[in-house]
């Protein structure tokens, strides 16, 4: 019990004593961990509106100008896979903008003759039956243009699983990144009690004993820039998703909140155990080297 | 803890041969000075004891401890018997007088309340509590060696390795820290004693081993400092 107290005293010293490298590490960590945080994060609603967006079986079939739907209607009812057709007119469509858009209506005027497209919007049995049944569409004459919420998807998708690799090699850089600050703060720090340690290995300090403080105090480090991360993460994800919310109505984002409170949760314990493995390497390669005779 | 060397050689690199060949046997409780001139192998064959050097060939024991075989765990624990006096004190300046001898026990995770008594009976042994709250810089030779010895001796070790102890003293406080030395092996330490004051080693009679080109020139029960008009 006095031991623990020593070695926590001491990495508080330690921390203090070398203020200048202490702020660096932290700082260092709370880039690092906010950059991981945010690319998590990044990912994570990614695949969430993807997953939404698939699951989507609506499909909007646009006319040629001179193209009525009644016209095309029949032979888009016909198509396999197909469960219900609505037809939106050109009407109908304007209509719908000037709702969506109230208290815009001075930009509408600017339109002048109602510029949008008739459409048909077709509903398909099944999600997996979206793509097939959009080409099917895209063959039929009169129809010039068809977008469905899967092709989006498919662009997240990919967009997504590039953003999942990208941020697997980032983490790794990141991680390194930090270990590595870390590392050469606690070498300093050892090498500054240089004269220290060897006492206290002349007097019978176990090599664990002599480690725990710098191992300590590299882990009030990593957890203190981890939890720095979390705390700006926490604040700068809750305003931009209130931002996209009002720019993007229509994408299902992640709640904040609980989530973020979890990544900050794993993100702190990212941060002690890294602090724990890079401060231990460093303290542990040194009394090796100090304790083997000559 | 008895002390026995069988056949120890040390060759530091490339090939400086320190100690050769060493046959000692320095029973528990006894008092040795270790005699010769500078860079005759004193001080590698006490580090030898503390296993900072190890030998290139031979056996050493302390106690239960073959040093040669002795893991890093083990080795804490062994060191814990052994208490150091260095030459320059090596006391840390930042550390009160007081905190430089609790320290040993506070690494070795001595409960608070032990670390206090054990650290103020040790304090007043070598008549420094008054000094307790005083840093290093602030005290003089004689007493920073004091402090030293307290350092040394607050573990109860088993055995005192005292490396010139008496070295930057004046001969006042040489004797002032010998007698401290001899009333701690009164109380059954073992202590082996490198110097070079013929005066201490005449006046205060005790075994006496002398080392020459790293061997064991002279080994006497109540010897003297010098044989043949050298040490």
């Amino acid at each position: 019990m006095g031991g623990l107290k020593y070695a926590f005293r001491d990495s508080m010293r330690l921390v203090f004593r070398h203020w200048g490298l202490s702020m660096l590490t932290i700082f260092t960590a709370v880039a690092v961990f906010y950059l991981i945080g945010a690319s998590i994060l990044l990912v994570m609603n990614t695949r969430h509106v993807v997953n939404a967006l698939e699951g989507e079986l609506s499909i909007q079939a646009y006319l040629a100008e001179d193209t009525s739907p009644d016209a095309v209607a029949p032979a888009v009812t016909m198509l396999p896979n197909i469960t219900k057709v609505s037809v939106i007119t050109k009407d109908d469509a304007l209509k719908s903008l000037q709702e969506r858009m109230t208290g815009m209506s001075g930009i509408l005027t600017l339109l002048g003759d109602n510029p949008l497209p008739a459409s048909l919007e077709v509903w398909v049995d099944r999600a997996e039956n979206v793509p097939e049944a959009a080409k099917r569409l895209s063959a039929i004459e009169g129809i010039v243009d068809v977008v469905y919420a899967g092709g989006l998807a498919e662009k997240l998708a990919k967009f997504s699983n590039f953003a999942g690799h990208f941020s697997i090699a980032f983490l790794l850089v990141a991680i390194t990144a930090s270990s590595v600050v870390l590392f050469n703060t606690i070498r300093i720090a050892v090498y500054s009690k240089e004269e220290e340690i060897g006492i206290m290995l002349m007097v019978g300090a176990t090599p664990t004993f002599v480690a725990l403080p710098f191992v300590i105090q590299g882990m009030l480090l990593g957890c203190a820039g981890s939890f720095g991360a979390s705390v700006l993460l926490w604040f700068s994800y809750n305003s931009i998703i209130d931002r996209l919310r009002e720019l993007l109505p229509f994408l299902p984002f992640l709640e904040k909140g609980a989530l973020v409170m979890k990544l900050g949760v794993i993100l702190v314990g990212a941060g002690a155990t890294v602090s724990l493995i890079a401060s231990f390497i460093a303290v542990e390669a040194y009394t090796r080297r100090a304790i083997k005779p000559l | 803890m008895d002390i026995r060397f069988s056949g120890v050689t040390k060759i530091f690199h490339p090939d400086i041969t320190a100690l050769e060949d060493i046959y000692l046997e320095i029973p528990k409780g006894e008092f040795v000075y270790l005699v010769g001139p500078t860079g005759s192998g004193k001080t590698t064959l006490l580090r030898c004891i503390t296993r900072e050097v190890s030998p290139t060939r031979g056996q050493i024991t302390v106690g239960s401890f073959s040093l040669r075989k002795i893991s890093r765990v083990d080795l804490s624990y062994f060191r814990r018997d052994i208490g150091i006096v260095f030459q320059d004190f090596c006391l840390l300046p930042h550390l009160t007088v007081f905190e430089n001898v609790a320290f040993v026990l506070e690494v070795v995770g001595a409960p608070p309340r032990e670390v206090k008594e054990r650290t103020g009976e040790v304090l007043d042994q070598v008549g420094l509590w008054y000094r307790r709250a005083w840093y290093p810089p602030q005290l003089s030779g004689g007493e920073q060696q004091r402090v030293a010895v307290a350092r040394a001796i607050v573990g109860t070790p088993a055995i005192l390795i005292a490396d010139e102890p008496t070295g930057n003293l004046d001969l006042h406080m040489a004797e002032e820290i010998l007698n401290l030395l001899i009333s701690i092996n009164e109380f059954g330490t073992t202590v082996i004693m490198a110097t070079h004051n013929q005066h201490l080693v005449d006046t205060y009679r005790q075994r006496v081993v002398a080392i020459h080109t790293g061997r064991v020139a002279r080994d006497e029960k109540l010897g003297r400092y010098e044989l043949d008009g050298r040490p």
